[in-house]
């Protein structure tokens, strides 16, 4: 019986093992993000972009009616290093994205016009960029 | 080796069992705050926390729409001695938090230097002090020209303060604070409509902070078995009666997005309409007053 469960059990846990990630610094990188919101734009959050286990990060906010807000991305390459962030409403219709028609950018600029909760989601074009940080800011 | 494989055995089982947050669920409480269920979540809590708006923005908000600086609708620093428990220290740390941000917006720094001394003794007295950097915010504060600078240490230092209290599981002082915030941005927005009879887009505000009341509600529902929680949201739940005739309408329609200068610039064309009426901003008015009251007394 015992050599039997023995290999079992250790099948088992090998299974189980967690695959050896690389160190993410998301929140050095989330601060580092917050200077680098434009101009005229008010802090409001920072962001920890760590999605080495997962792969989307998801974060929520209340946007307001007729208020500019502005999320931008730092990574360890140069932004958007793979990263990128959209805005879903309540009912998980997309309303944002930093990337349109293939092309990535490095922040958003979203002049909400319907107050709600939102959804700030982060995703990872490629398998090495699952590390960043990002700044939420906004201004009227 | 028997009990060493039952041991074994056992951990495998735990490991494989253990139940994941559900992020389903979890979603579901944010759309639908009434469905959510009592017993403090923390991980829920900290991300109702997360997305409930900054007082800043309905500061902001006031200085454009025109409305004059008013100290005598702030909390005065005098008031400081009257805080003697926890609850009080930290609701008022929040109420305290708002009229910096208000004062600093409307560049009113001497009357910020009050605040700011009165939120470093309620933040040392809940031993978060170590967060408020007072000598800097000072320093900004002796300059209008710090406005930017100022409001962003002012805002970092709560967020660390809220990561703090979340991280040492003290997340109700955090709930606190904010509904304190809340509660006094909820007090200037009314009283500055009340002066101001003819601003819709100040109703409107008003309005939509029915959205924000449904999420602190939902947060105090994990706090029933505090008795001054329970006494605060029953209050709350009185300003939800009166938000119960608010209508809220949202209608989604795709935005135009294109890319300018490496940026994702957005056009929402999405709306909400907002039904509130006058006698509806009355009612609000009147019982986030008397709940104020409560708070800073």
């Amino acid at each position: 019986m015992k050599k039997i469960v023995l290999p079992i059990l250790c099948l088992a846990f090998l299974g189980m093992a967690p695959v050896p990630f690389q160190d993410c610094n998301s929140e050095s990188l989330a601060t580092s993000c917050i200077p680098k919101l434009a101009n005229g734009f008010n802090f409001l959050k920072s962001y920890k972009v760590d999605g080495l286990a997962k792969d989307k990060v998801e974060y929520s906010y209340v946007f307001t009616q007729g208020t500019q807000y502005m999320i931008n991305l730092c990574a360890n390459g140069n932004p958007p290093d793979g990263i990128v962030v959209a805005i879903f409403d309540k009912e998980r219709n997309k309303v944002a994205s930093s990337k349109i028609n293939g092309q990535a950018a490095a922040a958003i600029a979203y002049s909400c016009n319907a107050t709600g909760i939102y959804y700030i989601q982060y995703t990872f074009d490629e398998p090495s960029a699952h590390c960043g940080g990002s700044a939420l800011g906004f201004k009227r | 080796m028997r009990s060493l494989l039952t041991l074994w055995a056992l951990v495998v089982l735990i490991s494989c069992s253990s139940k994941k947050p559900d992020s389903e669920a979890f979603l579901k409480t944010l759309e639908n705050p009434e469905t959510a269920t009592p017993g403090v979540d923390e991980e829920v809590v900290n991300a109702i926390l997360e997305q409930i708006p900054s007082p800043l923005e309905i500061s902001v908000l006031l200085k454009q729409s025109g409305s004059r600086y008013n100290s005598e609708m702030l909390n005065s620093s005098h008031n400081l001695p009257r805080y003697n428990s926890n609850y009080k220290k930290a609701l008022n740390l929040g109420v305290y938090g708002t009229d910096l941000g208000y004062t600093n917006i409307f560049g009113r720094n001497q009357d910020g230097l009050k605040y700011i001394s009165a939120i470093k003794s309620l933040a040392d007295e809940l031993n978060i002090g170590q967060f408020f950097d007072v000598q800097t915010i000072g320093r900004l504060a002796a300059n209008s020209k710090n406005l930017d600078s100022l409001l962003l240490i002012t805002t970092m230092n709560f967020n660390h303060i809220n990561h703090y209290l979340q991280s040492q599981s003290r997340d109700n002082l955090s709930v606190l604070l904010l509904t304190g915030g809340w509660i006094e941005a909820m007090q200037i927005t009314c009283q500055t409509a009340a002066r101001n009879p003819g601003n819709k887009q100040l109703q409107e505000k008003i309005g939509e902070q029915k959205i924000i009341l449904e999420q602190i509600l939902l947060l105090f529902s994990f706090y029933e078995t505090d008795a001054n929680m329970a006494t605060l949201k029953a209050d709350l739940n009185q300003l939800k009666l009166a938000y119960d005739k608010v209508e809220i309408s949202y209608t989604y329609k795709e935005s135009t997005m294109q890319i300018v200068d490496g940026v994702a610039v957005i056009k929402d064309n999405s709306t909400t309409n907002i039904n509130i009426k006058p006698e509806n901003v009355e009612e609000i008015s009147k019982i986030t007053n008397t709940i104020r009251e409560k708070i800073t007394s």
